[in-house]
């Protein structure tokens, strides 16, 4: 009964995973189908010195993608996850209301965010001018100052949901017991928040957090759908710029020498993040 | 004090609430402008007359409703396909000593950490050599396959909290073990096997890039790959995506709201449990 599962994953995820590593390694252009053939580092080479692609630019850029998006939906979500853990009148609707972005498509998302950026009949420059922080219209996507931070706040108000979802769930295995005997101590709200209620669903952060990095990591859609990488490369990411090689170039070597990288940095996130957590644990 | 206390955390809710509707409100606001509207100085938070000449516009210029019904088909396939797999898997991998099963949990944890768009080159040279390209079956085999880690990790779980008495009961009383397992340990993970199939319903109703690879021809198109082709499709401005968008986001929003507590529910499960 297992056999199917194991079939379809075999043959359609590992096997493809393996051939992308040697795609990496292949002139494997679709301009030039008949001349394919292995051509050592040059596709990694040919990432690290693209005059067009800035390599170094968009390793920080994914770093920052992930950390800083990472570090607000997990606040915003946590925040939002304790607001909602004592019941209240309406509260099942209001979670409906306020966790529904979760099941929308990061790329109609990305679509919706772009049009709320738009320079010109964009909703966050008219909000921004009313209250008085700006006084012109900013091309929130089409300036390069502006572009990455304008895609991290469209993913961060996407995540939150996820965060919230999670913690949540976990605030409400927190035994009452435990805050009984740190009431009669005379505990305040933030000695329980960081010595109970954080310590008590640190294994469910740990998970959430490892899970939604690596999500994030591989979540090109947004910033696809919302500037394409640019201007001048200034949002782009590794994912991202992968499937603009793939889909834009039809240079399936190259495009599979990022995804090889991105599957290095992603296990080596792994690794060392599984490390520390560990170590952490330990001294617990 | 408690008093402000509440209020406080009452302005709070109120503002995640107002910052998670508007965007929604936004395009849909957007959507039922008149086109005049939609592109006006200063910008218009209510519109002055309800219109739905967005819509008419965009199933008159675009094959709209086909796209439609092509999402539509692949999604549900898709879903019913991986659910009618991962559900025998499942239950094997909950009720039976099967050897390596360690191995087996560990690599559908694996592939979950794969997303698709990092094997699109490998799986589209192999299509291709298949001459499976541009064909509707072949996303949905594609989608079952993304599917298929983790809801089989899903209904595994779902399983393991069906007391394996019930069945033995059931089979002491002269069930065989199939007859168990289709009257008695199924209905009683009907909310998870729906939780199973809601995720896979969004989650393939959304899938973008592996469509926009695979299918070229306008009449096999589902919504994403549509969406896509209107960015740079000539004639489609703001006002047409904003009506392609909301009805796409329609059937996914459907399906949340029925199924919300069942998906938090298998979505938290595992998380919670360790």
């Amino acid at each position: 009964m297992v056999l199917p599962t194991l079939i379809s994953v075999i043959l359609l995820t590992f096997v493809p995973v393996l051939s992308s590593f040697f795609i990496a390694f292949q002139n494997y252009d679709l301009h030039d189908l008949s001349n394919i053939h292995f051509i050592g580092f040059e596709n990694f080479q040919a990432v690290f010195n693209d005059v067009n692609f800035n390599f170094l630019r968009i390793l920080l850029n994914t770093f920052l993608w992930v950390i800083v998006s990472l570090f607000f939906q997990f606040v915003l979500g946590l925040g939002l996850a304790l607001l909602m853990k004592k019941p209240f009148k309406g509260r099942g609707i209001y979670s409906g209301l306020v966790f529904y972005p979760w099941a929308l498509s990061g790329f109609a998302i990305g679509l919706i965010w772009a049009w709320m950026f738009n320079g010109q009949f964009g909703i966050i420059n008219d909000i921004l001018q009313k209250i008085g922080l700006i006084h012109q219209n900013i091309g929130f996507l089409s300036d390069t100052r502006y572009s990455l931070m304008s895609v991290i706040i469209a993913n961060i108000w996407y995540g939150i949901p996820f965060f919230a979802i999670m913690l949540l769930a976990a605030l409400q295995s927190v035994p009452l017991e435990l805050y009984e005997a740190a009431e009669i101590d005379g505990a305040g709200y933030f000695i329980k928040l960081f010595k109970i209620t954080i310590p008590y669903i640190k294994p469910v952060i740990i998970n959430t957090v490892l899970l939604r990095t690596i999500w994030i990591i591989n979540f090109p859609e947004m910033i696809y759908a919302m500037t394409g990488g640019g201007p001048a490369n200034s949002s782009n990411i590794l994912s991202v710029q992968m499937i603009n090689k793939i889909m834009n170039f039809l240079d399936f070597g190259e495009g599979a020498a990022i995804g090889v990288m991105i599957i290095i940095i992603m296990s080596i996130y792994v690794i060392i993040y599984l490390k520390i957590i560990s170590r952490e644990e330990l001294t617990f | 004090m408690k008093i402000i206390e509440k209020f406080m955390k009452f302005i709070a809710l109120m503002l995640y609430l107002l910052l998670t509707i508007i965007p929604l409100y936004w395009i849909i606001i957007t959507s039922l402008k008149d086109i005049k509207e939609v592109f006006v100085f200063p910008i218009k938070y209510l519109p002055q007359v309800i219109s739905f000449e967005s819509y008419r516009r965009l199933f008159a210029f675009t094959n709209f409703a086909i796209y439609f019904r092509n999402s539509l088909m692949v999604a549900l396939t898709a879903s019913f396909g991986a659910l009618f797999i991962t559900m025998f898997s499942g239950y094997a991998m909950s009720r039976y000593g099967l050897k390596f099963k360690r191995i087996i949990l560990i690599g559908l944890f694996f592939t979950q950490a794969i997303p698709s768009f990092l094997v699109l080159v490998p799986l589209y040279t192999m299509f291709a050599k298949a001459r499976m390209l541009d064909k509707l079956p072949s996303l949905m085999i594609l989608y079952i396959n993304i599917m298929i880690p983790f809801s089989a990790i899903m209904a595994k779980s779902f399983f393991d909290r069906i007391p394996i008495s019930i069945e033995e009961a059931a089979q002491v009383d002269g069930c065989s073990r199939l007859q168990a397992l289709f009257k008695i340990v199924i209905p009683l993970t009907l909310p998870g096997l729906s939780a199973i199939f809601s995720f896979c319903f969004i989650n393939t109703w959304n899938e973008l890039f592996l469509a926009v690879m695979f299918i070229n021809s306008d009449l096999k198109m589902t919504i994403p790959v549509a969406l896509n082709s209107f960015v740079s499709k000539i004639g489609v401005g703001w006002d047409i995506m904003s009506a392609g968008i909301v009805i796409s986001l329609i059937p996914t929003l459907i399906i949340y709201a029925f199924a919300q507590r069942y998906i938090v529910a298998g979505l938290t499960g595992g998380a919670v449990k360790e």
